[in-house]
């Protein structure tokens, strides 16, 4: 049985590292400069002269769009999800592991509490003088905590609630729907190419914590993580031998499903009229000229395909690393 | 329970399979019109977008209406155009006379005294109607005479007859049965001396909340309102009796034939162009070019369907912000003028249905258009002429650079144009190929509208991409030209002498003849000074079932005049 | 304190309510644009004011909405004469206050649009969107089930089955529902559904019919809603399914007996559930956030509509109302998800 499913992935495997890596070369050999938009062909039908893929309703050539649009996913689409999954990780496996138990002593908490406070209250003066002002706080909070170390009362320890400030925190992200974000950023400043990423990755992470949360509580919950806790492992070890091997093939799974998700959230970002700039072409916003000329079936197709062949490749590549994993175990 | 669920899905099943029947049979009384998006407000007095205008406009009377036909305003409440006579150099005083066969729903005659409770509403503080009131705030006073109840006299500041009449007459039997608002006067009002009258009625006015339900405030137009559903429909129908039906001889602003008016709201392009093809739309207005193209070309839908285009007197303009130092010299903004293909751009985003003007007039308006001057042509050799003669030297690495060593002008641009609007993507990529081939860089900027609007009132754009439809019969460009408007409605920041004065005495003339002389000369002037360039005039795009018989169109916003449309008889069975 | 879980779950709840609409509030009114009021209102009628009528009546706008005193009880600003910043003490006379106190009254106050009250625009819009949203979850729940179910007694079709699923996942919602637009409501290829609305007045219809009449309608919006789900809900059960199938429970199960459709359903599956649990509790908020795409295309006035629109036209009454709710549904989604961990796996206990 496994060895047929090793056979199996390796076809595809092959297939899929193939597929990547010409996305990876277009992106490179891609013309770096907008082309001509061609007036006297617009959305053209394909397979004739000079055209080969046909034309956009804008004049320009769907084949390089296309080129153009694989640079950015290979700079921007991709970085983007692997940052919005790292994040949502990170946070959410630590919510899933410390709940609302994580300890600190009530000495750190009210020094915390007393640097931001002042802070705030000499904002004014802290944005005046920077670097001043920023020392005068970390002297501040030292002096504070110097006499609060060996006394007993402030050495008592303190939950922090971590899972519920991750979950406030999601709840509140989540609250807005995403496009009603982008729009709203929109309205304030054109969004650029590193902008638009940071926005993205910002706002989509909580999909990956959440995941990764009630995993976390899961496994967590095992006995033979209790008994790991018992022999005295420490909370990084056991996060990082016992929870980590655990949780990642769920969240390798999401990684092609996160690249999607940023594609299809540009193109309907371009269908209510929140558009990019045209120096940053993409697949999604080929796909979205369908909309102007819905009969265009190659607007649709050739940008569906490959995106289509990409996904699906980096989900055969996620699902091998996630069978790997669980072999290792 | 268990016996329950099979007959609930019998019930379903059935149900389903009833309505599951093709589309409903096309009824001749009920006209079906897309709008792209709802209303949203029908108070009279504040209609800030296309559909509200188009529904006050069926369901209340103006005392005039803008006509195409007419080329500026004709009379419609109004027995007769008004007559002027100036008071002093700023007032004028407008003399209008009302249709003697003019009645509200109850049979009660359309009086002076409801066009002098209308401007109290419009100046009484406290309503939420402030742009009407800066806007009507022109009309300082009006003077019943005391002989005739259907005469009354405006007292006005400025020149312009028409604003004094296009406003919705209110009724007032219905909106303030006590009359308490006659013994105050407009001015009284306006200077806030009868607080407490003035807001008990604020108060009466709002509990009313005609935003919502304009039924409340029965107007004397032809229709009444039968049933609204937010964002979802509209619906008009006949008044059985209408005053305007006693007129032997109606004129065309005061006909009406369909008996009902469905008005469907479907914002997205392609749906309505599926709903029109399938017989759920008889009619759709300003359609997507390539859409309309291709429905032309198909046989089934030829026959089913005509098709209409009119010249229309909404333009698309590329505007230079003459505030910027690269865009100063008018040489300059001359020579980026000549980048523009814009033969190319109405093919391409056109389908070849747009017009070329040398100005803001449309050449459909023959006396005043300027024919005599040349049609901007795309042109990078004079481009290339016009830009040295501005001072511009190319440096080595290709790019243009003017002025002092020491603090050179590198010309350097950016297109700003509303994002999601293929027609003003396709212009600015068309220029920046141009411009690139030349060696001028160019940014392109597609912005949200309210993000690009603050920009644009700030001046922070170089050349803008937008498109422009001002009153075509006022000739007022004070606000889009004028330098006392720079900051506020001048968005280019032009500020010529000369313009000022030609605006000036454009505003101020009221013969033909003058107007004809100073309107081409002030063309000429613009195609020098180059604020802006005219792409093209846009043509309004309509396609509606035959049935509809002949469509009325028009060149102003909607496109059509729904209530002059007159269906073919259903042929006999 | 122990003894009161319920009383201070409810106070945290709260709590955390009480922060999201706050922070909303702030958000989307520290960003308020005076003059965007006036330009969303003279835009349509064409009526350009001069100068002065329009700083005036800009004014006279910001009075009505309440805009025109300070946003918090205190805000960072800089004196005009000296360019110094400050903290200044605004005292109760600010925008916080006033929508706060308002909002305890019940009182969510009037669309910037239309005057309507905010209730009555949020409810018109959940009466479209409700109907939608909820048969869409429904029928992706359930086929999401179904499939993996079926997916689980088929593991030679499973890994076609996922990259179909994986490709129609990357397919966006515009295009999915532009395609079945186009594919069976165009009287070129199919024409058996509407393609708009929910049908036209003028049309009576029997009491009986109503329900059929209105899943006929929206039997497309449904499906491109359904087909845009699944993917995404299936590819997560899955995985977690084959992860609990291959723990050394299962092999005990097995051993001792029970066949393999028992030992998914009754044995795997219930732990699988766990993280799609996660998922589905993202269900719920969408159910009342509507689907902007789709109620665009089908001329739906539902949340999603309300939602955007009110964005772009800054009406700040509607948008933050309508977020507000969504917010809600969340954190009462968040408390249900937390409920149903517990009965799906009991060693889950929150001490806290």
């Amino acid at each position: 049985m496994s060895r047929v499913r090793v056979a199996g992935f390796g076809k595809r495997k092959v297939l899929a590292s193939g597929w990547l890596a010409g996305i990876l070369v277009a992106a490179f050999l891609a013309p770096t400069s907008i082309p001509t938009p061609d007036l006297l062909h617009t959305t053209q039908a394909p397979f004739q002269a000079g055209h080969w893929l046909g034309t956009d309703p804008q004049g320009l050539d769907v084949g390089v769009s296309l080129l153009q649009g694989s640079r950015t996913v290979v700079l921007s689409s991709v970085p983007a999800a692997i940052l919005t999954l790292l994040l949502g990780a990170v946070l959410g496996s630590a919510a899933g592991f410390w709940r609302n138990r994580a300890l600190t002593t009530v000495a750190r908490v009210a020094v915390a509490v007393l640097v931001a406070g002042l802070g705030l209250l000499f904002l004014p003066q802290l944005l005046a003088f920077p670097l001043l002002g920023s020392m005068l706080l970390v002297a501040a909070g030292a002096l504070m905590y110097w006499p609060l170390r060996r006394a007993a009362w402030a050495q008592r320890s303190v939950a922090v609630p971590l899972d519920s400030l991750l979950m406030g925190a999601v709840n509140l992200l989540d609250s807005i729907p995403i496009l009603i974000l982008v729009i709203g950023v929109a309205a304030m400043q054109r969004p650029s190419a590193t902008g638009t990423i940071a926005l993205l990755a910002l706002t989509c992470w909580t999909t990956a914590a959440r995941i990764m949360r009630t995993t976390t509580l899961q496994i967590a919950a095992r006995p033979y993580v209790e008994a790991a806790r018992m022999v005295g492992l420490t909370n990084f070890q056991l996060l990082r031998r016992h929870i980590w091997p655990n949780t990642w093939p769920l969240l390798a799974l999401q990684l092609p499903l996160t690249v999607a998700a940023l594609i299809g959230l540009e193109t309907t970002l371009s269908f209510l009229g929140v558009g990019f700039s045209p120096d940053i072409p993409s697949w999604g916003k080929l796909l979205s000229t369908v909309r102007q000329a819905p009969t265009a079936w190659w607007l649709a197709l050739w940008p569906g395909l490959a995106l289509a062949g990409t996904i699906v490749s980096l989900h055969s590549l996620a699902g091998l690393g996630a069978n790997r994993s669980d072999v290792t175990k | 329970m268990k016996q329950l669920l099979p007959g609930l899905i019998l019930l379903l099943w059935a149900s389903l399979c009833s309505s599951c029947s093709p589309t409903p049979a096309e009824t001749s009384s009920t006209i079906r019109i897309r709008w792209a998006r709802d209303p949203e407000n029908l108070d009279p007095l504040i209609v800030d977008n296309p559909s509200a205008n188009e529904t006050i406009n069926l369901l209340h009377c103006s005392l005039l209406q803008a006509s195409e036909a007419a080329r500026g305003y004709t009379p419609w409440l109004a027995a007769a155009m008004p007559t002027t006579q100036a008071l002093n150099d700023s007032l004028l005083l407008i003399t209008y006379q009302i249709r003697p066969e003019a009645t509200w729903d109850n049979g009660s005659p359309v009086l002076a005294r409801d066009v002098a409770f209308t401007l109290k509403v419009m100046n009484c503080p406290g309503l939420p109607i402030e742009i009407a009131q800066a806007h009507y705030g022109v009309i300082r006073d009006i003077r019943l005479d005391p002989q005739d109840s259907r005469r009354f006299t405006l007292v006005c500041v400025g020149q312009d007859v028409g604003t004094s009449g296009d406003y919705a007459i209110l009724p007032e039997y219905a909106l303030d049965p006590q009359g308490k608002l006659r013994t105050v006067s407009v001015p009284e009002l306006r200077r806030q001396q009868q607080p407490a009258l003035a807001a008990e009625f604020a108060r009466r006015y709002q509990s009313l909340e005609l935003a919502r339900h304009p039924e409340r405030a029965p107007g004397c137009g032809p229709y009444r309102l039968v049933k609204w559903q937010n964002g979802r429909s509209l619906t008009l129908q006949r008044k059985t009796s209408w005053w305007a039906d006693k007129l032997s001889a109606p004129p065309a602003v005061l006909q009406a034939f369909p008996e009902r008016l469905t008005f469907q709201v479907i914002p997205d392009a392609a749906t309505a162009t599926l709903a029109l093809r399938r017989g759920e739309l008889d009619l759709y207005s300003l359609m997507p070019a390539g859409e309309f193209a291709r429905l032309q070309q198909s046989a089934t839908d030829t026959q089913r369907l005509q098709f209409h285009t009119i010249d229309s007197y909404q333009f698309l303009t590329a505007s230079f912000n003459v505030r910027r130092p690269a865009l100063q010299n008018r040489l300059t903004r001359q020579a980026l003028t000549h980048l523009f293909n814009v033969p190319a751009l109405i093919q391409a985003s056109q389908q070849g249905a747009a017009y070329p003007s040398v100005s803001l007039i449309s050449p459909r308006l023959k006396p005043y258009y300027n024919d005599s001057l040349p049609l901007p042509d795309f042109n990078p050799a004079q481009a290339v002429q016009l830009l040295q003669q501005a001072g511009w030297q190319r440096s080595a690495t290709g790019s243009w650079l003017r002025g002092t060593t020491a603090q050179p002008v590198l010309l350097k641009l950016s297109v700003s144009y509303r994002a999601g609007e293929p027609s003003f993507e396709t212009a600015a990529l068309q220029f920046r190929a141009a411009a690139t081939a030349l060696g001028i860089p160019v940014e392109l900027r597609p912005t949200e509208p309210s993000l690009l609007s603050r920009q644009v009132r700030a001046g922070e754009t170089d050349i803008l991409i937008n498109n422009l439809s001002g009153q075509p019969f006022s000739y007022d460009f004070t606000s889009l030209l004028h330098s006392s408007s720079v900051g506020v409605s001048n968005f280019t920041g032009f500020s010529n002498p000369a313009a000022d004065n030609l605006i000036e005495q454009l505003v101020a003339t009221q013969q033909p003849a003058r107007k004809i002389i100073l309107l081409r000369r002030f063309q000429r002037l613009l195609a020098q000074e180059r604020p802006f360039t005219v792409l093209y005039f846009l043509k309004y795009r309509i396609a509606a079932t035959r049935r509809l018989g002949h469509i009325p169109v028009t060149g102003l916003k909607p496109g059509y005049e729904a209530a002059r449309i007159r269906p073919l008889p259903l042929p006999v069975q | 304190m122990a003894g009161w879980p319920l009383l201070r779950y409810t106070a945290r709840t709260l709590l955390a309510a009480w922060f999201i609409l706050s922070g909303l509030f702030l958000l989307s009114r520290a960003h308020t644009d005076r003059n965007t009021f006036l330009q969303n209102s003279t835009e349509g009628n064409g009526r350009r004011l001069s100068a002065s009528d329009q700083a005036h009546t800009t004014q006279q706008l910001l009075q009505r909405y309440g805009l025109d005193v300070p946003l918090f009880y205190v805000t960072l600003g800089s004196a005009a004469a000296t360019g110094h910043i400050s903290w200044r003490w605004h005292g109760s006379r600010n925008q916080y206050h006033q929508w706060f106190r308002q909002l305890l009254a019940g009182d969510l106050g009037t669309s910037y649009r239309d005057g309507a009250p905010v209730t009555e625009v949020l409810s018109q819009s959940l009466s479209y969107t409700l109907p939608l949203t909820l048969l869409a979850a429904l029928g992706s729940m359930g086929l999401t089930l179904a499939l993996v179910l079926w997916l689980s007694h088929r593991p030679r079709w499973r890994s076609a089955w996922l990259s179909g699923l994986h490709v129609l996942r990357a397919l966006p919602l515009f295009l999915l529902a532009t395609c079945l637009l186009l594919l069976l409501a165009n009287p070129d290829v199919l024409a058996w559904f509407p393609t708009f609305g929910l049908g036209l007045e003028v049309e009576e219809v029997a009491w009986w019919q109503q329900p059929g009449r209105l899943l006929y309608f929206l039997t497309l919006p449904t499906l491109s809603l359904v087909l845009v789900t699944v993917p995404g809900l299936v590819v997560q059960l899955n995985g977690a399914l084959q992860h609990e199938l291959e723990q050394p429970y299962i092999a005990t199960a097995r051993a001792k007996g029970a066949s393999s459709i028992r030992v998914v359903r009754h044995h795997a599956l219930r732990n699988a559930l766990l993280p799609t649990v996660a998922l589905l509790s993202e269900l719920l908020p969408n159910l009342v956030a509507g689907a902007t795409v789709v109620e665009v295309l089908f001329a739906l006035p539902g949340m999603g509509r309300l939602l955007a629109e009110s964005a772009a036209a800054q009406d700040y009454p509607v948008l933050l109302g309508a977020v507000g709710l969504v917010a809600l549904v969340r954190v009462a989604a968040q408390v249900l998800a937390d409920g149903l961990y517990r009965v799906l796996d009991p060693r889950i206990r929150t001490h806290a």
